[in-house]
């Protein structure tokens, strides 16, 4: 039994006790239940024979419980069957009011997504216009094919004069 | 293990579990009339069990129902390495410790706890009228029970109740707890010096 209270010589007893039926018992039926090796046993242990009378003391006492053994109605199968298909039916339900929620509010979900495709659009079109705007003064200073770049190219004509004037 | 106590026995006993296998395999497929058999043929021992734990049958019936119930949903997920009823009866006594760890508290079968049938009939008897014996009985005997028991916590109780009231194997009992054979051994034989002791005070007591 791994119990450090149990000696190893009285657990051959104390097993064959565990493995008695439940019928009502006297302490010589006990004894003749038991091996040959266990009788002589607990002839000797003071401490097996206090466990027979326990095991019996506790056998009397709950005796009268045996009478309150409760017992299933004949209707008790039926009960549980119509418990098992009523929760079924519940479970069923469930599903379905999810389903009829999401359908119910499909339309009004459609329209609030579309509501926002049309912000959204809107917004990135306004963002990307913006942005258009302020790269347009750059983009003019270079836009026609024979326009003449102004400043730079008059301090090249002054430095290429001063060059001219200085040749001989 | 310990071995069975016949041959013959271990014979029946193995014969029944192939039985609950096809059973619970058909069930598995959905097969609803196999389920109600598994009802059929489990719920004498399922309020057994649920019986030994609690106190009233308003209860019992209550647990039992719920039992069957999870089994029923459950059961695609049993994988048959433990014996069908060895599932069943853990279901319950987890049912039952459940429901009392709600109350948190463990009650004795009053007046109160009894039917409004029980509770006439207890009533005519105390008016004198046709003497009902099996109400009040049941109660004294239950009162009893719950003096010899009540100084074991739950676990103890119940695998004392399953083994001396109804009949439940070590094996058994061990599967439905689980717990290894030897614990179980163990534990029985301390509850049985606790009960024994208590019993033995009482007595005295009352020859006093």
């Amino acid at each position: 039994m791994n119990d450090p209270g149990i000696r190893p010589e009285c657990e051959v007893l104390l097993n064959e006790l565990e493995e008695l039926g439940v019928d009502r018992l006297t302490e010589g039926e006990v004894s003749s239940a038991l091996t040959g090796t266990s009788r002589q046993h607990a002839v000797r242990c003071e401490e097996c024979r206090a466990a027979i009378e326990d095991f019996l003391a506790t056998r009397e006492g709950l005796l009268p419980a045996r009478e309150l053994v409760l017992e299933p109605g004949p209707w008790f199968v039926a009960r549980v069957m119509a418990a098992v298909k009523s929760t079924e039916n519940e479970i069923e339900e469930k599903k379905e009011g999810v389903w009829i929620s999401v359908r119910r509010f499909a339309p009004r979900l459609a329209a609030f997504a579309g509501l926002l495709l049309v912000l959204g659009g809107t917004w990135a079109m306004e963002v990307h216009r913006r942005e258009a705007a302020l790269q347009v003064p750059q983009m003019r200073q270079a836009e026609g094919l024979f326009e003449t770049v102004p400043s730079a190219a008059a301090s090249d004509e002054v430095v290429a004069t001063a060059g001219e004037e200085a040749r001989p | 293990m310990p071995e069975p106590a016949t041959e013959g026995q271990a014979e029946a006993g193995e014969a029944r579990r192939g039985v609950d296998r096809e059973l619970v395999r058909r069930a598995q497929q959905g097969d609803q009339q196999a389920f109600e058999e598994l009802v059929r043929k489990h719920q004498g021992r399922v309020f057994a069990v649920a019986g030994g734990i609690l106190r009233t049958r308003e209860d019992v019936e209550d647990i039992a129902q719920q039992v069957f119930l999870k089994a029923y949903f459950s059961i695609k997920r049993f994988d048959q390495r433990a014996a069908f009823s060895t599932w069943l009866y853990k279901i319950t006594v987890n049912e039952c410790w459940d429901l009392l760890r709600k109350r948190k508290v463990r009650p004795l079968m009053y007046e109160a706890d009894l039917n409004e049938e029980q509770a006439r009939a207890y009533q005519s008897k105390e008016d004198g009228g046709e003497y009902v014996p099996d109400v009040s009985e049941r109660l004294e005997a239950r009162e009893q029970l719950e003096q010899w028991l009540e100084c074991l916590d739950e676990k103890d109780r119940a695998m004392l109740v399953l083994k001396e009231v109804q009949g439940f194997t070590v094996e058994e009992i061990a599967g439905i707890m689980g717990l290894n054979g030897n614990t179980v051994k163990v534990r029985l034989f301390r509850a049985r010096q606790r009960v024994a002791e208590r019993i033995r005070r009482k007595k005295r007591a009352a020859n006093v």
